[in-house]
């Protein structure tokens, strides 16, 4: 520390922060992120001169000095604590006092408060009549509250002269003044440097008590009305949980949906909402758990009251993070929605009932419709064949029509009966190898009469390198069918529908076929609707034998069914296009079903073999479905799988069995093929070749390993079997 | 050959009117029955060499009636196919299982019917006739 003389204020030495300022929770409020800005309140508050008056009036007292408490520029907040004598007669006789209040000067006080605020430490002082006062920062973190300023003491044995000059500045009598000094006892430097220290360390220990006195009520305060917030909502239960699960807060809205008071429930784990079944899984841990890793999570179930009664609840678990990154707990919030639940249920029920309803009723109006269709169907049909006589070529078209609508109707009717299967998912379909190229050609030609109607051309193009597909040929008709004459309702005379197959090249493994249109188009905000179930999206077309509008609707379940998608892209003016795709064979995919862990456990896959190629072709295409018939009959539905034609070859449909049995089992299902094969005509001339392989599962094997085995067996034997044909003609 | 004879039971009068008028024109003779009961006295009387059955009888659960014709020795061995309005997924297997030997759902496409009952009484039924797909 320095001395100065006449007002001149030199740096003290910083005096370290002995306790720096800390905020309740453990927050420095040092740190600049989290300091809170003083008020004009808070400061008046930390300055109360009532809670400083004490403090300062026993350090005067102790220490022999004056004391007075400044705000930061140095002005005096309440009143100098014992003044000394000399400081006393010149303040008495000064007309005008400015500045620093314990510096006698006469033109510059000093600034030792604006000081030592700004150095963060002690500054003394020495002023003209040779007494020494010091300034003690009082600050908040880095805010400047104020200072104290205390001294009017000679550290020494007074000087004369200066105080000569003194009393005649002030007008005072020299002789009285020195009077006065000389009876004034020095405080030596050494110890007003030890008050100085010890006023600082106080001052600061003082500002930061009220300082957490203020933040406390603050807080109390907010948590006052949290408080307020909390219990006056009464229908969500709001409490809080400790990281392991008990309850340390708890509302009225909690009581009143649990029906525990505070007393009762805070402490207890809340695992004692959940049923028995949810404790015993765990489940409250587990909801814990996913919080944890969220930060936030929402949860339906069942919780259980204090009557034991259950309800159902909406829950909200969120996490509550300490500053330091750890877990203080969680808060929840309960609402009580069992009314809501009910009414979800029961109007769950209402529509299932009504599905059923509606389900029961297309079914029997479907099947009541067929009786009179087939008589109509039978009469038109008998008189048309001529089965009663000759008909004249007008009497012939009459009767053509009219056969035509009953066509119609019948495939109405199939619709019905579809579109209640749709709805209750049990539209099947049949999965089996089939040649796009033929299926397409069979289909082009059935809508020929359609389109001639209308003079529109049909065309196709399939790509040579179109595999085989897996789809159910009946179904995919169905399909293509409805959406070609789609396209020739669509498209206005001298139109062309054009059908593409090809590899789909943004899928892997699926082809994808293209229907085209020349026609009217549709806007694209439509091409989702078409789908939908009753959407018959208006066309300017003639010839709109439009049918139940149910084809879309249907198709896209059978697309979808088969593992496939439908879609459509449209513009007005410009024609549209539907397209879909269609699985590949795989071998793989197919077998998958029969390979399963069961069947391959409980014992050996045994593979069957009919040949049929080595009879003619002819008498094939007859004998073909005739075999199909005899060995779906043979084999057991959802055990075994029926596999047709394996090879690439078209000419040949041998067919393979992949049977799951033990080799007793084998052996029956051999023996019954043999027998009911003999049946046919042909049969003698047929060739079954019944393979088997088995294979148990070897010790170490995996299951996918096996399959991969018997896959390759299976291979094999068609490898086998084929080899050594005579060369495809065209099937 | 003696010409085939057909026994169609169904209780649907304008049915039988219709398919009995497109059999005869094809070559068989026929006779009807329009209940269970009148009908399996009628097989055992005549023996026909196939019967068409509907499921949907009176008094009569279409399955049981087969059933019961598959326990009487003297008509168990003349086959049956089944014509009836009900819907082919799952009845087609039940009917198969109870012993028919093949279901149509009606109305059934004249060709493929014909080519069935051909087939069942073991005449040739052309190539392109049974070709379905």
């Amino acid at each position: 520390m320095t001395l100065d003389s006449f007002g001149r204020v030199q740096a003290s030495e910083r005096l370290p922060i002995l306790f720096p300022i800390t905020a309740p929770h453990g927050r420095n409020s040092a740190d600049k992120n989290n300091e809170i800005e003083l008020s004009p309140t808070m400061r008046a508050d930390l300055l109360d001169l009532d809670a400083w008056g004490e403090i300062l009036t026993t350090y005067g007292k102790t220490m022999k000095m004056a004391v007075a408490l400044t705000d930061s520029d140095g002005h005096v907040l309440g009143k100098c604590h014992n003044p000394q004598p000399v400081w006393t007669m010149v303040h008495a006789a000064a007309r005008d006092w400015t500045g620093c209040p314990f510096c006698i000067s006469s033109s510059s006080p000093c600034t030792a408060v604006t000081e030592s605020l700004r150095v963060g430490g002690v500054v003394r002082v020495r002023d003209l009549a040779g007494l020494t006062h010091v300034a003690v920062p009082l600050f908040v973190g880095k805010q400047h509250l104020g200072a104290i300023i205390a001294g009017q003491v000679f550290d020494q044995y007074p000087d004369p002269l200066p105080l000569r000059r003194v009393a005649k500045e002030f007008g005072i009598s020299a002789q009285d003044l020195w009077d006065i000094a000389r009876m004034q006892r020095p405080v030596t430097s050494a110890i007003q440097q030890a008050s100085a220290d010890l006023l600082y360390a106080l001052g600061q220990a003082f500002v930061q008590q009220r300082y957490g006195a203020i933040l406390e009520a603050s807080l109390a305060d907010t948590n006052g009305s949290f408080r307020l917030l909390v219990d006056g909502v009464r229908d969500h239960a709001l409490f809080t949980i400790d990281p392991s699960g008990r309850v340390t807060s708890w509302n009225v809205g909690a009581e009143r949906m649990f029906g525990y008071t505070d007393g009762d429930i805070v402490g207890e784990n809340f695992s004692c909402m959940f049923s028995p079944e949810d404790i015993q899984n765990r489940v409250p841990q587990k909801q814990l758990n996913k919080a944890l890793q969220t930060g936030r999570i929402e949860d339906e179930g069942w919780r259980i009251r204090a009557n034991q009664i259950q309800f159902w609840a909406d829950v909200n678990i969120t996490v509550l993070w300490e500053e330091r990154g750890t877990v203080r707990g969680f808060a929840v919030i309960v609402q009580d929605v069992t009314e809501r639940k009910k009414i979800v249920i029961v109007l769950e029920e209402a529509r299932q009932e009504r599905a059923r309803i509606q389900e029961k009723l297309l079914s029997h109006v479907s099947h009541e419709l067929r009786t009179p269709l087939t008589a109509i169907y039978l009469f038109i049909t008998n008189v048309l064949d001529g089965l009663l006589g000759d008909l004249n070529p007008e009497q012939h078209e009459h009767l053509t029509l009219a056969l035509e609508n009953v066509q119609q109707l019948k495939s109405m009717v199939g619709d019905l009966l579809d579109i209640t299967r749709v709805q209750a998912h049990k539209l099947t379909v049949v999965p089996q190898r089939v040649s796009l190229a033929k299926l397409t050609a069979d289909v082009l030609s059935t809508c020929r009469t359609n389109a001639a109607l209308k003079n529109i051309g049909l065309l196709s193009e399939i790509a040579p390198d179109v595999p085989v597909v897996w789809a159910d040929p009946v179904r995919l008709r169905q399909v293509l069918t409805n959406l070609i004459d789609n396209g020739i309702k669509f498209t206005p005379e001298h139109g062309v529908v054009t059908v593409r197959c090809k590899v789909y090249a943004e899928e892997k493994g699926f082809v994808c076929i293209s229907v085209s249109d020349t026609g009217c188009g549709i806007g694209p905000e439509n091409c989702e609707i078409v789908f939908e179930r009753l959407a018959q999206v208006s066309s300017n077309s003639r010839a709109s034998r439009s049918g139940l509008g149910l084809g879309l609707f249907i198709s896209r379940d059978l697309v979808l069914r088969q593992g496939g998608r439908i879609w459509l892209e449209s513009q007005l003016g410009r024609g549209s296009t539907f397209y879909l795709t269609v699985p590949v064979f795989s071998l793989a995919k197919l077998c998958d079903h029969i390979f399963t862990p069961p069947n391959l456990e409980s014992g050996s896959v045994t593979l069957i073999v009919v040949d049929v190629d080595s009879i003619e072709e002819a008498v094939q295409a007859e004998l073909v479905p005739e075999i199909r018939n005899v060995l779906e009959r043979c084999i057991h539905p959802g055990q075994d799988t029926l596999l047709p034609a394996m090879s690439d070859a078209k000419s040949s449909e041998s067919f393979f069995i992949v049977a799951c049995a033990d080799a007793k089992g084998y052996a029956v299902i051999a023996q019954r093929i043999a027998r009911e094969l003999q049946a046919f005509d042909n049969a003698s001339r047929l060739n079954p070749v019944i393979s088997s392989t088995t294979l148990p599962l070897a010790p170490g094997q995996s299951r996918e390993a096996q399959t991969l085995e018997i896959l390759a067996s299976i291979e094999r034997l068609i490898r086998d079997h084929l080899v050594g044909k005579k060369g495809d003609s065209d099937g | 050959m003696a010409e085939r004879q057909i026994l169609i039971i169904d209780d649907d009068r304008h049915l039988l009117l219709g398919l009995a008028a497109r059999l005869r024109g094809s070559g068989y003779r026929v006779i009807c029955a329009t209940d269970a009961a009148s009908g399996i006295t009628l097989a055992r009387k005549e023996t026909p060499d196939l019967i068409i059955l509907d499921l949907g009888l009176p008094r009569d659960e279409g399955f049981d009636v087969l059933e019961q014709m598959r326990g009487l020795r003297e008509i168990s061995a003349i086959p049956v196919i089944v014509l009836t309005a009900r819907d082919p997924v799952t009845n087609d297997k039940l009917a198969l299982e109870a012993g028919a030997v093949a279901f149509f759902q009606k109305p059934p496409d004249n060709g493929e019917f014909l080519s069935a009952i051909r087939h069942t009484l073991g005449e040739p039924t052309g190539l392109s006739t049974f070709l379905r797909t």
